[in-house]
């Protein structure tokens, strides 16, 4: 079977899609795991001053 | 210690992540599905993983309803609410394959179908927990709710085996071939997800402690 050079060219459009699209997938699962991760950060941080500010406020009372 | 030991594991499962991604991305591009063939090395260890958490939050809730002891509640969310995460991540890389080798982002077979409840139910169950504000019977109602939540975990595995499905079939363990070396890759990668996913537990299981701090400082000051 011959192949021409249209061919070649389809199959390195059809492999760089290929790649583009695992480097997009791989990305946006990166990304929603970070998202997580700084959600989490957050929560720490406020949880944190939350109690902090709770036993500042039960020394006052004291 | 404790603190010590999270951090050697988020550190580990950093390294290794890292050397697994340079690892993958030397391998071959698979002969008919080319590179996207590679996300498998995430998609179905990230399912892997959720789902785990998924028996893990199941077990979690079994012990919490006969000890009514808070530690397990407190994992049973902490579980879950990571393994949310990881099993969004397994439907997106999904979906991204699926564009790319069936030429549509989503199809409602079997086993996509299962997943994506399966999510929402894990979902529904963290928005229980927000909405009952008192804590024994937040508590209670969220681990009957996550052990109805498991019945469908069994569907996600098995759907593909159960039924005709779009998704491929198994490949480890229905006779499928996957080149033994490509296979370790896939362990260590499984491994290394696992070992965030442990890290990830741990800091959110001591954010639960934090809340738990907060809710009997609280009644304290309440008193005085």
């Amino acid at each position: 079977m011959q192949i021409s050079p249209e061919d070649i060219t389809r199959e390195i459009a059809r492999l760089q899609r290929n790649f583009e699209f695992l480097s997009y997938g791989l990305i946006v699962a990166w990304l929603a795991l970070v998202v997580y991760v700084l959600m989490m950060v957050a929560r720490e941080r406020k949880l944190k001053r939350e109690i902090a500010g709770l036993r500042a406020m039960l020394e006052d009372k004291r | 210690m404790r603190q010590k030991l999270i951090f050697a594991l988020g550190i580990f499962s950093i390294l290794l992540l890292t050397r697994n991604i340079y690892v993958i991305s030397g391998l071959p591009p698979e002969a008919n599905q080319g590179a996207i063939f590679k996300i498998i090395f995430f998609h179905a260890t990230m399912a892997m993983t959720a789902l785990t958490g998924s028996f893990v939050a199941f077990a979690a809730s079994v012990l919490f309803l006969i000890t009514r002891n808070f530690f397990w509640d407190a994992l049973a969310v902490a579980v879950t609410e990571v393994g949310l995460a990881f099993l969004a991540a397994n439907l997106i890389t999904g979906s991204i394959w699926a564009r790319v080798i069936w030429g549509i982002w989503w199809t409602w077979d079997a086993r996509l179908t299962s997943a994506l409840i399966c999510w929402l139910l894990y979902a529904g169950y963290l928005m229980l927990r927000r909405a009952i504000e008192e804590p024994t019977q937040r508590a209670t109602f969220a681990a009957v709710f996550n052990i109805f939540a498991f019945i469908d975990v069994p569907i996600v595995v098995f759907s593909i085996k159960w039924w005709r499905t779009q998704h491929p079939q198994p490949v480890f363990w229905a006779g499928g071939s996957f080149p033994p070396d490509w296979l370790a890759v896939f362990y260590w990668n499984l491994l290394a997800l696992m070992a965030l996913c442990a890290v990830m537990i741990a800091v959110r299981l001591r954010q639960e402690e934090a809340q738990r701090e907060i809710d009997s400082l609280r009644r304290m000051a309440h008193s005085l």
